[in-house]
């Protein structure tokens, strides 16, 4: 039985726990919005990247590289559509 | 067919090596979609015109249940891939059917939540803050219930089939989808739930 949980799945599912619930301060506390922000944008890109590595086993195989690679081309165009958006319906810049 | 045994299962194969990584590329593509989807939801997320804003229709509850849920079934799919590697084909399936279980628990929490959006007057046509809202979280939850239909297929094949190259990957490529809408959830949850409730 003791096999069928591995410790490094079990503690990261332990941290992912965490994160979520650091990430909660932002609602249960009185935050300044950007402190608030800071705080999301801190563990959500800190649980993405758990659950990456440690359960989807993303650098495991000789492909690894390529799927890291694939993966931060991924993330680049999401960030520039986002922000890029942002700046220029939002933020007026 | 050429099988490498130092590798595990869903590996063994050059052509389950490739169907991994085109998988990958496939969710590279993913997340560009749901940053688009993202990018309207911030942008028309303080367009409520008449309709409610998001502080006034969210509520924490159902949001932490779908929360816990989600997180715990990615936890559970990533054990059931770790059983399948031991080749523990029972306690593979029986995880691989909790995750199943949890999705539906899912689903049924972020229905009745639709529901009592639309019973508090705010539907599809309301605003474009509840439009763009829907879009994200319905495109979210159909590849939540597509997953469910997925994932039950997977399961009927490794009973019927057993732990094979071929079964072994697909089930794994399906880890890596229900992984991903975790991650998706992550975001929604932080940043259209939180960001609107703070």
């Amino acid at each position: 039985m003791k096999e069928l949980f591995p410790a490094k799945q079990v503690m990261g599912f332990v941290f992912s726990l965490v994160l979520t619930v650091v990430a909660l301060f932002v609602y249960y506390t009185d935050m300044s919005f950007k402190a608030g922000m800071t705080l999301l944008l801190v563990t959500a890109f800190i649980q993405a990247f758990l659950q990456l590595v440690v359960f989807m086993h993303a650098g495991e195989s000789k492909d690894g590289k390529a799927i890291y690679t694939n993966v931060l081309y991924g993330v680049i165009i999401a960030v520039v559509t986002v922000f890029g958006s942002l700046l220029i319906l939002l933020w007026d810049m | 067919m050429k099988i490498d045994h130092a590798q595990p299962l869903e590996y063994s194969t050059d052509q389950n090596q490739l169907n991994i990584l085109g998988f990958w590329i496939f969710l590279g593509a993913e997340i560009m979609l749901f940053a688009t989807l993202f990018t309207a939801y911030f942008t028309l997320s303080h367009r409520t015109g008449s309709g409610p804003t998001p502080a006034e229709i969210f509520e924490i509850t159902p949001v932490l249940i779908e929360t816990f849920v989600l997180l715990t079934s990615s936890f559970t799919i990533g054990l059931g891939v770790h059983a399948m590697r031991l080749g523990r084909k029972n306690a593979m399936v029986t995880f691989f059917g909790i995750t199943l279980l949890l999705g539906l628990c899912f689903l049924g929490v972020e229905i009745f939540e639709f529901m009592t959006y639309y019973h508090e007057g705010a539907t599809y046509q309301t605003s474009a803050f509840t439009s763009a809202l829907m879009t994200t979280l319905g495109t979210h939850g159909a590849h939540v219930t597509l997953g469910f239909f997925w994932g039950l297929f997977i399961i009927i094949q490794v009973v019927k089939r057993g732990l094979t190259p071929q079964t072994a990957n697909k089930a794994f490529i399906f880890s890596l989808y229900w992984h991903f809408l975790d991650v998706v959830w992550i975001f929604i949850f932080s940043f259209i739930y939180l960001k609107g409730m703070m």
